[in-house]
């Protein structure tokens, strides 16, 4: 049997509709990007709330997320905490010899920004890229349809997983983070600029709104990296090709997301505590 | 039937194409196909690589959405099922993918026992006394511990026939399932899926294939697809009144015999 379906070719546009669609498409792209984003996000959570995230799976992925990012948080937010005291308190010697607030003033900033902040980072270039390649690998070896030709909803058992795993892990990192800046600072302001630790270790300028505003933010990106690399990784096309795009759209995409969120959530807090 | 089975005329066939249509970037895939397949029959899906028929099959399986005509699986239009409904369809359906497609996080046993305990009414005995009565069918009893990284291609292949068969589906689509086979291996394939069709006699089945020696043992009916159109669709005997490209393909000499 010969079928005869002529389809038009497609008329070629105008030059204002050329100049249109170079100036439109980034931004059509990055809202098509939101708009998956925000539509995984939904079912992510429809299948949470439904409990279709296997306990099992969740602590697999709890484990890779929290567990294996240990020793990566450990050397950058130790690291974090060396640098950030030698250069305020280098800065305070040549002004105001008075270390008093230092310790006070480096806590209540690892709390609220740096130590959630720095610590997303990490996670959305180690544990990011780590979903879009082993989600984007399944989906051009076909192990995504097979899961739907099994009645198995892929969100469900790649996703929700990995949001519940990072949301409760991202915010355990985040207080650990505080705990080894801390650690981190306090020792290097005593060795090089005398600093007594108990001055070092003051929590005088630590308020609630403080604490909230750092566990919001974590939640915040525990939720988002791996709804965003999730994404990246679904939308995976052709072979291992696809998968490296698919790999380094998602450590930008993530990275860019932990910056866009610590700004709104920041800012939201401004307005709400006025801190 | 299956539980899939849902009220609604539909001539008999289990699965239906009308004027099934996919595009992507590049242009259209598929244009205007019309296939159908009955209860019991094995339909040969043939033509040259990169001319539509994995597309077409995802399209059937419910995979890949059509952009013109549509689908109709046990008298239901895909592309108006909910998910849910979508999902209840597709465990009618048994789908050996192209390259493999295990679960390579999961035993080969965990990857047949898979589509069982989707179910979620089995009772987990009776899935692992299946699974290693099933895998001892192809060869593979000793199989059922080891990830599929440890396989060879040809016991891949033997398990994904297996995970597609084992909750004995009314549909089977099998998507080249001897690429990259030796001889041997591959007959041994097409023998396995004439054994699997027997075991229920009214189950239907596509085989994509370029293998038309192997197919003629098991296929009744071939459609050839060439640029995402159906070309020709009959038995062998109408081979010889088919435009030339289908009896090159067939492997077609000179006097109208197949070779």
């Amino acid at each position: 049997m010969v079928n005869d379906v002529h389809v038009a070719p497609p008329a070629p546009p105008r030059w204002y509709e050329s100049l249109f669609i170079a100036v439109g498409a980034p931004f059509t792209a990055v809202g098509r990007e939101l708009r998956g984003d925000v539509a995984l996000a939904f079912a992510a959570l429809g299948a949470i709330f439904r409990g279709a995230a296997g306990r099992r799976a969740v602590v697999q992925q709890a484990y890779a997320v929290g567990n294996r990012s240990l020793f990566f948080i450990t050397a950058t937010l130790g690291f974090l905490g060396l640098i950030s005291v030698y250069q305020v308190a280098t800065q305070i010697q040549q002004i105001l010899p008075d270390f008093s607030m230092l310790g006070a003033a480096f806590i209540q900033l690892m709390i609220r920004e740096f130590a959630p902040t720095i610590t997303g980072l990490m996670i959305a270039t180690r544990v990011g890229s780590g979903i879009a390649a082993e989600i984007g690998s399944m989906v051009v070896t076909e192990q995504v349809d097979a899961l739907r030709m099994c009645n198995a909803d892929p969100v469900e058992y790649l996703v929700a997983p990995r949001v519940l795993g990072s949301v409760v892990m991202v915010p355990m990192l985040s207080i650990y983070a505080v705990l080894v800046a801390t650690l981190a600072g306090m020792a290097l302001g005593h060795a090089v600029f005398d600093i007594p630790t108990q001055t070092f270790l003051s929590l005088r300028l630590v308020k609630g709104p403080d604490i909230v505003l750092g566990l919001v933010k974590a939640v915040s990106y525990g939720f988002w990296i791996p709804i965003v690399a999730a994404h990246a990784g679904l939308s995976a096309t052709g072979g291992s090709a696809g998968v490296g795009w698919a790999t380094t759209r998602a450590v930008v995409a993530t990275s860019f997301a932990v910056v866009l969120l610590d700004f709104v959530i920041s800012g939201a807090s401004y307005v709400i505590f006025s801190v | 039937m299956s539980a899939a089975a849902a009220p609604g005329a539909h001539d008999g066939a289990v699965l239906r194409a009308e004027g099934l249509g996919k595009r992507f970037a590049g242009g259209w895939v598929l244009e205007g196909v019309d296939l159908a397949l009955h209860p019991g029959e094995i339909v040969g899906l043939v033509g040259q690589g990169g001319h539509g028929k994995s597309v077409l099959l995802k399209c059937l399986a419910g995979l890949l959405a059509p952009d013109a005509g549509r689908v109709v699986a046990f008298g239901e239009d895909l592309a108006t099922l909910s998910s849910v409904r979508l999902a209840k369809v597709r465990e009618a359906y048994g789908y050996v993918f192209q390259n493999y497609a295990l679960f390579d996080f999961m035993t080969v046993a965990d990857n047949v026992a898979f589509p069982l305990r989707q179910r979620g009414d089995a009772d987990e005995r009776a899935v692992k006394a299946l699974v290693r009565e099933r895998l001892a069918e192809v060869g593979l009893a000793a199989a059922v511990g080891l990830y599929p990284r440890e396989l060879s291609g040809g016991m891949k292949k033997r398990v994904g026939l297996v995970r597609a068969t084992v909750t004995d589906p009314d549909v089977i689509l099998y998507d080249d399932p001897s690429a990259g086979l030796d001889p041997v291996t591959s007959s041994k394939i097409f023998e396995l899926i004439a054994r699997m069709q027997e075991r229920r006699a009214g189950s239907a089945a596509i085989v994509v294939s370029h293998d038309i020696d192997r197919m003629r043992a098991i296929c009744a009916r071939y459609v050839m697809l060439e640029r995402g159109r159906v070309v020709f669709e009959g038995g062998e005997e109408d081979v010889a009144g088919a435009p030339r490209a289908v009896s090159d393909f067939f492997d077609l000499d000179g006097a109208g015999v197949l070779a």
